[in-house]
């Protein structure tokens, strides 16, 4: 009986779960990093702001176990304080008070007390602090070699439902630290960056009798009405160089996906089933990957627009009703329970079109709207718990979420 | 005797002064619940054309809310758009009033909408399809189709916002706007 049992528990270890051994494992082979404050000017409240944003923007990175604890050290010190002794890297920094409203700073980054890199910043306004933040946090990460984490630098625009037909949109940074409403009062929705560059963004407008999608230039305030279409118009997608524009239009009250040619002003249908056709994404080259119900459910396909050839991408699921690409991957978001009576889960998942592989990157709740970032290397969503809304960001390459709660409104859609 | 009863009133009187009259709480929730729009205001911004407001203008205006108060919602299953019996029959109601003598000349919107599960754009395109099916049994009914535009406002605009499955019944609908 005894053996029986010992032997039992020798098998049960054997099969323990090898995946949480190799997280512990990553967490003691990261590089340890504590951030020291040489700031003379601004008053405490500012200093302590500028300092949690910096170690949020490092901890996001995920190359480092980041020490919360705020330091105080002397710029020209040598070595590092005595408490951070053991870091395998100290990044020391002081924010300089301009006469105007201007925000400087100069940083350092120090590994066994030598200085390994510096850099200086300047911004013309001290509100927006927290892009010098991330600003050093994608500089450091740059200069350890890891994948690029452009998109932390970019602005995010999002809409956000305020009352029954009542949104505003606003761009803010990843955090959501920042936000500027751009546009109040009436009922436009689904933004999408016009370009790279940021200047500019396309946005439904839904106040008036015809749904019409605009365009406004964010550096002079410029309105233009692009197109109008009975019943629904969203831009979904936007090649690279912003040439081209994805259309879910739905004349005679049809949805399909449309392309259309910024330069020509032309669109040309480019779904033709007779149920819905939405959210075309760009994939590769003389592709597309969007959503359709012509299964009977939404599901993710691809078209090839030469050969006009259809393929079911997704094999898995009863609704997968989002997604996004970028090179081979996919993301796309899926109901979980079928529940017309109680909350319902929506997860995102991740295919590539290379491999059957398929990855679920959200756990529970309600996570929507999942969009690429330019690079690929992250994934900005929805999350609505509760009645809170979030932007979550989700690090591919480290199998990491972070979440930033939206104070009020709910968000509707966003784009970075 | 005396002494124990005026003593006990006494305790009585310090113990109910004591207690202290509760202000109203303000509900902190309520600022944050979306304000709900009073559906009918809309419908009073007639004749674009017209600055002076005559009688005529009035009547128009009258006729149009008379008219949209006797209008149905048609309601729908959770991710489904297809019209049920009981929602075949007001809509059936609903082409009678269309072709009667008041509402001949005026033109109606079918507003769609979604219950709050999902802001992407296919629960936009749900509320269309819904409000597209509402359509074919207006036209099937002997409604013109040029009389009827659409619209969908996904779930953005909801008539209530507890988290509760009847909320989410009351949300899945089409309205009937009408236009002048």
């Amino acid at each position: 009986m005894k053996i029986l049992f010992s032997l039992l528990i020798f098998v049960s270890f054997v099969f323990a779960g090898d995946a949480t051994i190799e997280v512990i494992k990553k967490a003691d082979t990261i590089p340890s990093i504590a951030v020291e404050d040489s700031s003379d000017s601004y008053d405490e409240t500012f200093k302590r702001k500028f300092f949690r944003s910096l170690v949020a923007d490092l901890n996001v990175l995920s190359i480092f176990n980041v020490d919360r604890h705020h330091t105080r050290a002397d710029y020209n010190e040598d070595k590092v304080v005595f408490s951070n002794k053991e870091m395998d890297y100290v990044l020391r920094y002081r924010l300089i008070d301009e006469d105007s409203d201007g925000l400087s700073l100069e940083m350092k980054l120090l590994h066994k007390n030598e200085n390994i890199y510096s850099k200086s910043y300047h911004v013309s306004k001290k509100e927006i602090y927290m892009f010098v933040s991330h600003a050093i946090a994608y500089d450091i990460n740059e200069f350890m070699g890891q994948p690029s984490v452009a998109w932390m630098k970019r602005k995010v625009v999002f809409s956000r439902i305020v009352a029954p037909m009542k949104s505003e949109i606003v761009i803010s940074d990843y955090t959501l630290t920042y936000q500027h409403v751009v546009l109040k009062g009436g009922f436009n929705i689904f933004p999408k960056w016009a370009s790279r560059s940021q200047k500019a963004f396309y946005y439904t407008d839904l106040s008036n009798n015809k749904p019409t999608l605009k365009r406004i230039n964010i550096t002079n305030g410029q309105i233009k009405s692009i197109v109008a279409s009975d019943g629904m118009i969203v831009c979904s997608d936007v090649n690279d160089d912003g040439t081209k524009l994805l259309l879910t239009m739905a004349r005679n009250g049809q949805p399909d996906i449309y392309s259309f040619n910024t330069t020509t002003n032309k669109y040309k249908r480019l779904t033709t089933y007779s149920g819905i056709d939405v959210n075309g994404q760009f994939f590769g080259n003389n592709k597309i990957v969007f959503i359709s119900s012509r299964l009977g459910y939404p599901n993710v396909f691809s078209k090839n627009l030469k050969t006009n050839e259809v393929e079911q991408l997704v094999y898995y699921g009863r609704s997968n009703s989002a997604c996004s690409a970028h090179g081979n991957y996919v993301v796309y978001k899926a109901r979980e329970t079928s529940n017309a009576f109680s909350q319902n889960t929506f997860n995102l998942h991740l295919i590539s079109t290379n491999t059957d592989f398929i990855r679920r990157l959200t756990a529970t709740g309600v996570n929507e709207f999942p969009r690429f970032s330019k690079d690929g290397d992250a994934i900005i969503f929805i999350k609505n718990y509760k009645g809170q809304s979030a932007i979550g960001i989700i690090r591919l390459n480290y199998n990491k979420n972070y979440l930033f709660p939206l104070k009020y409104g709910r968000l509707q859609s966003m784009d970075w | 005797m005396k002494s124990i009863v005026l003593s006990s009133v006494v305790t009585a009187l310090l113990v109910f002064s004591g207690c202290s009259s509760k202000e109203p709480a303000v509900d902190t929730n309520a600022q944050k619940a979306p304000v709900e729009e009073v559906q009918a205001v809309e419908t009073e911004t007639v004749s674009t054309q017209n600055s002076m407001v005559d009688s005529t203008t009035n009547d128009t205006a009258t006729t149009i809310s008379e008219l949209e108060s006797k209008l149905p919602t048609v309601y729908f299953a959770f991710d489904k758009y297809n019209i049920t019996p009981e929602m075949q029959a007001k809509i059936d109601e609903a082409a009678e009033l269309g072709k009667s003598e008041k509402a001949k000349s005026i033109n109606v919107k079918l507003e769609g909408n979604c219950d709050e599960w999902g802001s992407d754009e296919y629960n936009f395109a749900l509320g269309l399809k819904r409000a597209q099916a509402v359509k074919n049994a207006l036209v099937a009914d002997g409604i013109d189709a040029s009389r009827i535009s659409m619209v969908s406002y996904g779930e953005s605009n909801p008539v209530c916002t507890e988290h509760t499955k009847e909320c989410w019944a009351k949300n899945r609908r089409v309205n009937f706007k009408l236009l002048p």
